[in-house]
C-alpha cells in the first residue's frame, strides 16, 4: 500500500467509524438526558463542519456564523411556538403567542394578526413546515446577498471576519430590540415539539436524537463529497492564489459566494435542528463569544478537515460539560480551553486531524524502512 | 497571418505618470515575440494592461480581432489570454497535479463543476504538459516545496494546460541556473506555433536563443521593433541601454 493510498483509507476508515458512532450510540447509551445532550453537540460538530468549510477550505474567516445558525434557530422556534399549548390558552381560535399577550398593545385584538406591531409576520408560521423551510431559505438568501457583496467587491482576509461579527451584532440587537415579535432577551421559549405524521418528537425520545444523527451524517458525507469535486479543488485554488484562479479563468468571488452561502445554510440547518433538541431559540444564538467558540472547535479539530472540526467541536463540549459537574473545573475549564486554542493556532495548525494524519504518515515512514531493510538483507539470496 | 494580439494605443496613466505611454504593436498568431526594455520600462505594466490587471487610460487591447480592453481578468483569460507572473505564482497548498487540475478551466462555471474527476481528453492533455515540463516525479509534491525552477515550469505547465492562445511571460529565467534556463528555451521553443508567445526577459543569452522578432520599450513608449540581429545594432536601443550597460 503506498503512502497516499493508506491516507485515503485511513480517512474513510474514521468517516466510517464516526458514522458507526454516532448511529449506534443510542444502543450503548440509555441515559436519555444525556443522548439529548450528544445531540446538541452533533449539532456543534455540524457547525464546525460549516466553519471547515469556509474557513479551511475557502480560507474565509466568518466570525459570525452565529448569524446564520441564530437565523435558522428563530425560524422553527416560531413556528414550534405556535404549536405549543402556550400559545393555543390565548381565547382566540388561532395561536397567539403568550409573550405577545405581554408586549400587546391597549385594545389590540387577541389574533396572530394585529396583536402587536409586526406580529403578522408570525401568520405563515402556523405552517410548521414554512418554519422548517425557511430556517434553511433565510440563512442561504441572507448569506448570497451579502456575499456577493463582500466578495464582488474583493473583500478579504481579517475584513470579511470583521464584517460578519459585526453583523451578528447588529442583527443581535434588532432581535433583542422587536420584543413585541420576538420576546427581545428571554428569546422563544416552552416551545412545542416537531410534529410530521403525526408523530411528536419529544427532545428525549430515540428517534430525535436519530433526526440529529442522520442530519450531520448526510452533512458531512455531502460537503466530503462537494470539497472532492472539481469545484472543491477550484475553490481551495482561489484560497492559495485568488490571482492565479482568475488568470486561469475563474470567477473567483462565484466560487467564494457559492461555499460561503452552503456553509450558511448549514449553520441555519443547525439552528433548526438545535431548536428541536433544546426547545429553545434565544438571542444568546448571535452572542460573538458563540460564534467564536465555533471558530475554536474548528480549530482544535482541524479547520481543514470537515470530519476534524466536527469532532473537535463534539468533544470539546462533551469534556465541557462532563467537566463542568465541578464548579471548580468549569473556571479552569474555560482557561485551558484558551490555552489548547492558543497552542494549536501556534504549534499545530492543522488541529487534531493534521496530529491524525502525521501519526499515519510516520506509521507510513517506519513500515516502508521496514521493508527496505528485509528487501536488501533478501537480496544475496535471489 | 493573421493577428493574434492588437495592442493600439495603450496607456495608463499612474497620476500623472505614464508607464505605459502609448504603445502600438501587433503580434501574429503563432509568433513568439520577445520584449525587451531597460528596469521600468513598462514591460511589466504592459502585461498588466492585456491580462486585466490594471485598467488602461487610453487605448485598446483586442484579442484575433476581438477587443478586450479592460475586461476583467477572468473573461481576458477565458478570452484566451494566459499569463506567468514574475514571481512564480503557484497554488502553494495544492500539489503539483491539482495544480494542473486546476488549470483544466476550459468550463469555469461553479455549477458545471460539481462533479468528480475529468474528462479523458483533459487527462491526457495533462500528461502530455508532465511529459513536456518533466514533472512526473514530484506530481504528488506540494507546490510550495519545489524548486524556484520546477515552480517556474509548474506555471508553465498550468499555462498550456489552460490552452491560452497568447501566453504572457514576465521573466520565465529570473533566477534560474544556466541549466534551467536551457530547459526554459526548449520548453518555449516547442510552444511556438501552437500558442502565440509574448516574452519579456534580461538575460541575452536566452533571447537569442529563442527570439524572432524583438520589440524594444523604453519610457513607456515603443523604441525599435525587428529582427534580433538588426535591433542589436540600433543605434536608439545602444543609447536607451547606456545607463544599464548597453545590450548584454
Ligand atoms: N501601480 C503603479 N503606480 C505607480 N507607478 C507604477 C505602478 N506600477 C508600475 N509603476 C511604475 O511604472 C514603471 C514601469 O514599471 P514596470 O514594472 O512595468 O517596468 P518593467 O519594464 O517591467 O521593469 P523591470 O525590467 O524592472 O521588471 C516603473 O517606474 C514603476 O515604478
Ligand atoms: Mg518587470
Amino acid at each position: 500500500m503506498t503512502r497516499t493510498k493508506l491516507f485515503k483509507y485511513g480517512d474513510w476508515g474514521i468517516y466510517i467509524l464516526f458514522i458507526v458512532i454516532v448511529l449506534g450510540l443510542p444502543l450503548v447509551m440509555t441515559d436519555v438526558f444525556w443522548l439529548n445532550r450528544i445531540a446538541k453537540y452533533l449539532v456543534y460538530g455540524m457547525l464546525g463542519i460549516a466553519i471547515a468549510l469556509s474557513w479551511g477550505y475557502a480560507g474565509i474567516l466568518n466570525l459570525g456564523q452565529g448569524l446564520f445558525f441564530g437565523l435558522g434557530a428563530y425560524m422553527v422556534a416560531m413556528s414550534l411556538k405556535l404549536q405549543s399549548y402556550t400559545s393555543l390558552q390565548q381565547g382566540s381560535d388561532t395561536p397567539v403567542p403568550d409573550f405577545m399577550l405581554w408586549n400587546a398593545e391597549p385594545g389590540a385584538p387577541t389574533e396572530l394578526c394585529c396583536i402587536t406591531s409586526g406580529s403578522w409576520l408570525w401568520l405563515p408560521f402556523q405552517a410548521q413546515w414554512f418554519g422548517m423551510v425557511m430556517a434553511i431559505v433565510l440563512p442561504v438568501i441572507l448569506a448570497l446577498v451579502l456575499s456577493s457583496a463582500i466578495f464582488r467587491l474583493r473583500v478579504s482576509g481579517v475584513y470579511v471576519a470583521i464584517i460578519t461579527l459585526a453583523l451578528v451584532l447588529l442583527v443581535r440587537l434588532l432581535i433583542i430590540d422587536a420584543q413585541p415579535i420576538t420576546n427581545g432577551f428571554n428569546g422563544l421559549t416552552d416551545l412545542g415539539w416537531l410534529t410530521i405524521g403525526g408523530f411528536e418528537f419529544d427532545p428525549y425520545l430515540v428517534s430525535t436524537y436519530y433526526i440529529v444523527a442522520v442530519s450531520i451524517c448526510v452533512v458531512l458525507l455531502a460537503t466530503r463529497w462537494l470539497v472532492s469535486t472539481r469545484a472543491g479543488l477550484i475553490l481551495q485554488s482561489t484560497r492559495d492564489d485568488p490571482n492565479r484562479s482568475r488568470y486561469l479563468g475563474y470567477d473567483v468571488a462565484a466560487y467564494q459566494v457559492f461555499f460561503f452561502t452552503v456553509s450558511a445554510g448549514i449553520a441555519g440547518f443547525a439552528g433548526m435542528l438545535y431548536v428541536i433538541a433544546a426547545e429553545f431559540a434565544s438571542p444568546s444564538f448571535l452572542d460573538i463569544t458563540f460564534s467564536i467558540s465555533m471558530v475554536v472547535w474548528a480549530a482544535v479539530g482541524g479547520r481543514s478537515s470537515l470530519i476534524g472540526a466536527a469532532i473537535g467541536a463534539i468533544l470539546i463540549n462533551t469534556i465541557e460539560a462532563t467537566a463542568s459537574e465541578t464548579e471548580m473545573f468549569r473556571e479552569a475549564w474555560k482557561l485551558i480551553i484558551g490555552v489548547i486554542f492558543v497552542a494549536v493556532v501556534l504549534y499545530m495548525p492543522r488541529g487534531l486531524a493534521g496530529l491524525a494524519r502525521d501519526a499515519v504518515g510516520l506509521f507510513a515512514q517506519t513500515r516502508d524502512s521496514g521493508k527496505t531493510r528485509t528487501a536488501r538483507s533478501g537480496a544475496p539470496a535471489e | 497571418m493573421a493577428a493574434a494580439l492588437t495592442i493600439d494605443g495603450l496607456e495608463v496613466d499612474f497620476g500623472g505618470f505614464k508607464a505605459v505611454d502609448g504603445m502600438t504593436t501587433v503580434i501574429d498568431e503563432g509568433e513568439l515575440r520577445v520584449v525587451l526594455g531597460p528596469n521600468g520600462a513598462g514591460k511589466t505594466t504592459l502585461m498588466d494592461l492585456v491580462s486585466g490587471k490594471t485598467p488602461s487610460t487610453a487605448g485598446e487591447v483586442r484579442l484575433f480581432g476581438k477587443e478586450i480592453t479592460n475586461w476583467p481578468e477572468h473573461q481576458i483569460a477565458r478570452a484566451g489570454v494566459g499569463r506567468k507572473f514574475q514571481i512564480p505564482s503557484v497554488f502553494r497548498d495544492l500539489t503539483v497535479r491539482d495544480n494542473l487540475n486546476v488549470a483544466v478551466s476550459h468550463e469555469p462555471r461553479v455549477f458545471r463543476n460539481l462533479r468528480l474527476g475529468m474528462a479523458a481528453a483533459d487527462r491526457s492533455r495533462i500528461d502530455e504538459v508532465i511529459a513536456l515540463t518533466g514533472l512526473e516525479p514530484v506530481l504528488d509534491t506540494i507546490a510550495g516545496d519545489l524548486s524556484h525552477g520546477q515552480m517556474q515550469w509548474l506555471e508553465l505547465g498550468m499555462l498550456i494546460t489552460q490552452q491560452a492562445r497568447v501566453i504572457l511571460l514576465d521573466e520565465p529565467t529570473a533566477g534560474m541556473t544556466q541549466a534551467e534556463t536551457a530547459k526554459t528555451a526548449d520548453i518555449i521553443l516547442r510552444l511556438k506555433g501552437a500558442h502565440t508567445i509574448l516574452v519579456v526577459e534580461h538575460d541575452m543569452a536566452f533571447v537569442r536563443k529563442i527570439a524572432e522578432r524583438v520589440t524594444v520599450m523604453h519610457m513607456g513608449k515603443l523604441l525599435a521593433e525587428g529582427p534580433m540581429a538588426r535591433i542589436e545594432q540600433d543605434p536608439a536601443v545602444r543609447e536607451a541601454y547606456l545607463g544599464s550597460g548597453g545590450v548584454h
